[in-house]
């Protein structure tokens, strides 16, 4: 594998010099606009971020502001309102993304073996997934979850559970938003599972029947060790995703009642929008990013471990 | 016999209630667009009722219309896939195909701006474009757009631009042909499958993101996710017509969805780790 131009000039070392200098130069041309882009709308914002969280900056009291240092670090470690939001992250994130790989590898296991109608499956599960979190969360808030003619209530009604309120009640608003996140995705995770199932080889358990393996052994010593890879793959992903939710509770909660749905993203963002704390909000996205760091770091050692 | 009878029936019946599920809430949106009112809040929920296109009227052309919103996502959307793809095509060709120093960094720099979160871009951004004035413009929603749509298209492309074998430039370079001249007729040519996915989930991503056009939008660019909340408000919901505008806003990315499906799982599995501004 060797590009062409480099290749040319191995025979003759000042050739091959030139040429390499000259492909590397029309790498950076290349390049250049596409890293200037993401230097200005990433690796810069970033720095900004961090200078503004060593700042008192209130823009409903801009004459108090100024250089505090660490001060909203330590406010924040103080802070009760940002440890619950962590642990609402964490949950969130844990049980969505748990309730999300199970469903959609139960399901896919399911579907691969059904001889008929697995088209309907792969195109329906493509809807979820294609549409925006905020419209999802708004179809939810109003014709799923609405009191009454909401259709999750009317059945609540029927089962005899009675009417509930699905999102003013804390432990029910968590649930529901948890449900409407696990809906949207659980699609991709039965895609993914799916597509990596159906790559598996048939032979190992042609093997496997013959040797009279049950089904749980198969699955159990077979197909799990085979799929690792793509559940921890979709399991890193998800996980990113869903601690950085954001339409799809703002929508639907707005991180309420009070703050029992409010994951620390939110906070970040209600902090720095709505209560307009913009330096203390920025020591919260910080201390998100910090998270995220550490939990993609376990996670990413999770699939070096074999 | 019976028994396999039976869990055959089990497995059928739980596949149908996990069809019905996804599709369920789409459908009833669909259906609850084309009622009034008064059939939306009818108890029980209305199954049959007599069509009526009266909320796609209003919410088009009435006095709450979101033809101006809608008008605003799809400049956004257009405006956003037409400059990611202007950058990522480049920048994607030099990371898959040539050999400089410094290419693993890149690749992984690529990557690793993903690690930010959103609201982490998003207050430092409202700063400067506040300062700079373009709060409720399209450049400023563009530019911001750029962070997660970028990473995404070139990482999408790096994996299509590698599949194209090596003989083809070669011979090109034989020819005399120019490095730029081989890439614009030789190489693009053969990744123009590649780009239209990428195109297809670049604008899907600009069309559906909604942290940074809450806080950016304003009066003149507001998208259709955004103006939606205008139908429910303390005082009252505006039932079919949420209804309505959530379809409209479902149409563009549900089509587009079923055009790539084909693609849709290598779209996704680059784009959720590697880019993907739908939160």
């Amino acid at each position: 594998m060797t590009a062409p131009g480099a290749s040319a000039g191995e025979d003759s070392g000042d050739l091959g010099r030139v040429l390499a200098q000259r492909e590397r130069k029309f790498a950076m041309s290349l390049l250049a606009p596409a890293f200037l882009a993401l230097l200005a709308t990433t690796t810069f914002p970033l720095m900004f971020l961090i200078w503004t969280s060593t700042y008192r900056m209130d823009l409903a009291m801009p004459f108090a502001d100024g250089f505090i240092g660490l001060e909203n670090y330590r406010i924040l470690l103080a802070d009760e309102r940002f440890w619950s939001s962590l642990l609402v992250s964490l949950i969130y994130t844990g049980s969505t993304v748990t309730l999300q790989v199970t469903l959609g590898l139960a399901l896919a296991l399911l579907v691969m073996d059904m001889k008929r109608g697995q088209g309907w499956f792969r195109l329906i599960a493509i809807l979820p997934v294609v549409l925006s979190p905020a419209v999802v969360g708004m179809i939810w808030r109003t014709f799923m979850l609405a009191p009454e003619f909401g259709v999750v209530d009317y059945l609540a009604i029927n089962a005899g559970l009675g009417s509930k309120n699905w999102l003013g009640d804390p432990l029910l608003a968590m649930i529901s938003v948890i449900v409407i996140h696990t809906w949207q995705w659980t699609p991709f995770a039965f895609m993914v599972l799916l597509a990596s199932l159906a790559s598996l080889p048939e032979d190992i358990y042609e093997a496997a029947r013959l040797d009279r393996a049950t089904a749980w052994q198969r699955f159990r010593r077979i197909t799990l060790p085979l799929l690792r890879p793509a559940i921890v793959m979709v399991v890193i992903m998800r996980t990113m995703v869903a601690l950085t939710a954001f339409a799809a509770i703002f929508t639907v909660t707005a991180g309420g009642p009070g703050t029992a749905t409010e994951i620390l993203n939110l906070y970040a963002y209600r902090k720095s929008f709505t209560e307009l704390s913009i330096g203390y909000g920025s020591a919260l996205a910080v201390a998100l990013l910090i998270v995220t760091i550490v939990i993609s770091g376990l996670l990413f050692a999770l699939r070096r471990a074999k | 016999m019976t028994l396999k009878r039976v869990r055959l029936f089990v497995v059928m019946a739980i596949a149908a209630i996990f069809l019905l599920a996804w599709v369920f809430p789409i459908i009833w949106s669909l259906l609850n667009s084309l009622k009034t009112d008064q059939d939306v809040l009818a108890y029980p929920p209305k199954l049959m009722f007599s069509p009526t296109l009266e909320a796609y009227r209003d919410v088009l052309f009435g006095s709450a219309a979101i033809l101006p919103n809608l008008i605003s996502s799809f400049i956004i959307s257009i405006g956003t896939t037409i400059i990611t793809m202007l950058m990522a095509v480049p920048a994607a060709y030099a990371l898959a195909r040539l050999r400089f120093r410094g290419k693993r960094f890149a690749g992984f720099y690529v990557l690793a701006t993903q690690m930010l979160p959103p609201v982490g871009i998003i207050i430092p951004y409202f700063l400067i474009l506040r300062r700079i004035g373009w709060i409720d413009t399209y450049q400023g929603i563009i530019l911001i757009y750029l962070s997660f749509s970028l990473p995404f298209a070139i990482w999408l492309l790096v994996s299509y631009f590698e599949d194209i074998p090596f003989e083809m430039e070669e011979a090109a370079y034989l020819d005399g042909a120019t490095r730029l001249r081989t890439l614009w007729r030789v190489i693009i040519p053969q990744v123009r499958g590649g780009i239209a996915v990428t195109i297809v989930f670049v604008f899907l991503n600009a069309w559906n993101e909604f942290l940074f056009a809450v806080v950016l939008s304003g009066n003149t660019v507001r998208p259709v996710t955004v103006a939606m909340f205008n139908f429910v408000s303390v005082e009252q919901t505006l039932w079919a017509k949420l209804a309505a505008v959530s379809v409209l806003a479902m149409l563009p990315v549900v089509v587009l969805g079923i055009v790539a499906q084909k693609n849709i799982v290598k779209g996704l599995t680059v784009g959720a780790v590697k880019g993907g501004g739908r939160r």
